[in-house]
């Protein structure tokens, strides 16, 4: 056990994890027993609403209702910085400038070369 | 009855503030489900601010982390490591069997991305710089030889078919009196 090795895909599972069992400080058993607790609370929590035979809605979680109001209520905390300007001109100006220059050139340019007679259409049906 | 009740309501319209459909409701909301004060906020400022948002996120105050504070729209979401769901234990008895979650935890902000259909995090047999130079010169090296065998072809030499019979010319509609002139496709 002293020598184990993770399986190739996966990551230490904690149990497994030397720094668990030796070498602990008192700070580092604190915290874990605080987490603990932590984890023990909300899952009375859950169990109790779970197990409750008159339940009859679905059994809210306020960390996910957390989770998708900070994913949709990013303007009121957006700044326009450097950064964030930088990232909008990148993402959404000039992908679109670009791409409109590049295919009106392209077909400009195919546009003459068939007025020219220089492109080969015998068996083109799309173009 | 419902006199008086109608007549209490309009006085109370036209004394209160408000204007259109917010005046008619009533103004008051039922205690039950979450407050205003259990959803994300704004950066905290304070240590007191990351006190209470910590508490509110189900986190340690050593834990909660929030993002920097770059103007992105993260607000006073909890930074948390960039580990993707297949990565946790899986025999370990979570609420969500299949999201490999409990309940309350707090979720990390692409948790979506992170789920065990998508993005994976686990550690991989090959380096990433390996992996990476792998590919790319794998994909290099036969760019590179397409481009080559571009420039110097090489396949089978091709003519123009030949016709025996001076290049058909009876087939081809041509005077049976008058003699042909003679083609030779070969030459010695």
């Amino acid at each position: 056990m002293a020598d184990y090795k993770e399986a190739p895909l996966a990551s230490r599972p904690k149990t497994l994890d030397p720094n668990e069992y030796f070498n602990l400080s008192l700070e580092y058993r604190r915290a874990e027993e605080q987490r603990s607790a932590m984890r023990s609370n909300l899952k009375l929590q859950y169990q109790t609403q779970l197990n409750n035979p008159h339940r009859k809605a679905l059994i809210e979680d306020p960390a996910l209702n957390r989770w998708m109001y900070a994913r949709s209520h990013t303007y009121p905390h957006f700044k326009a910085t450097f950064k964030t300007s930088l990232t909008g001109l990148l993402f959404s100006v000039v992908p679109i400038i670009g791409f409109y220059y590049l295919f009106k050139t392209d077909r400009d340019k195919k546009e003459a070369d068939i007025k020219a007679g220089k492109c080969d259409r015998r068996f083109a049906l799309s173009s | 009855m419902a006199g008086v009740g109608f007549r209490r309501w309009a006085q109370a319209l036209s004394r209160g503030k408000g204007s259109g459909l917010s005046a008619l409701l009533p103004g008051c909301r039922a205690a039950s489900g979450g407050s205003k004060a259990d959803l994300p906020s704004s950066y905290p400022l304070t240590p007191e601010a990351k006190a209470a948002a910590a508490k509110k996120y189900n986190m340690r105050v050593e834990d909660y982390k929030p993002y920097p504070n770059q103007g992105e729209g993260y607000g006073d979401y909890p930074k948390l490591p960039d580990k993707s769901q297949q990565e946790r234990d899986p025999w370990y008895q979570w609420d969500h069997p299949d999201l490999r979650r409990n309940w309350g935890e707090p979720m990390h902000w692409n948790f979506d991305m992170f789920t065990r259909n998508r993005v994976d995090t686990s550690p991989s047999s090959m380096s990433w710089s390996s992996m990476c130079k792998t590919m790319f010169g794998f994909i290099g090296f036969m760019m590179f030889m397409f481009y080559v065998g571009e420039q110097f072809p090489s396949y089978q030499p091709v003519a123009p078919k030949q016709y025996p019979y001076n290049n058909l010319y009876l087939e081809n509609g041509g005077d049976p009196e008058k003699a042909p002139e003679e083609v030779v496709n070969y030459k010695i």
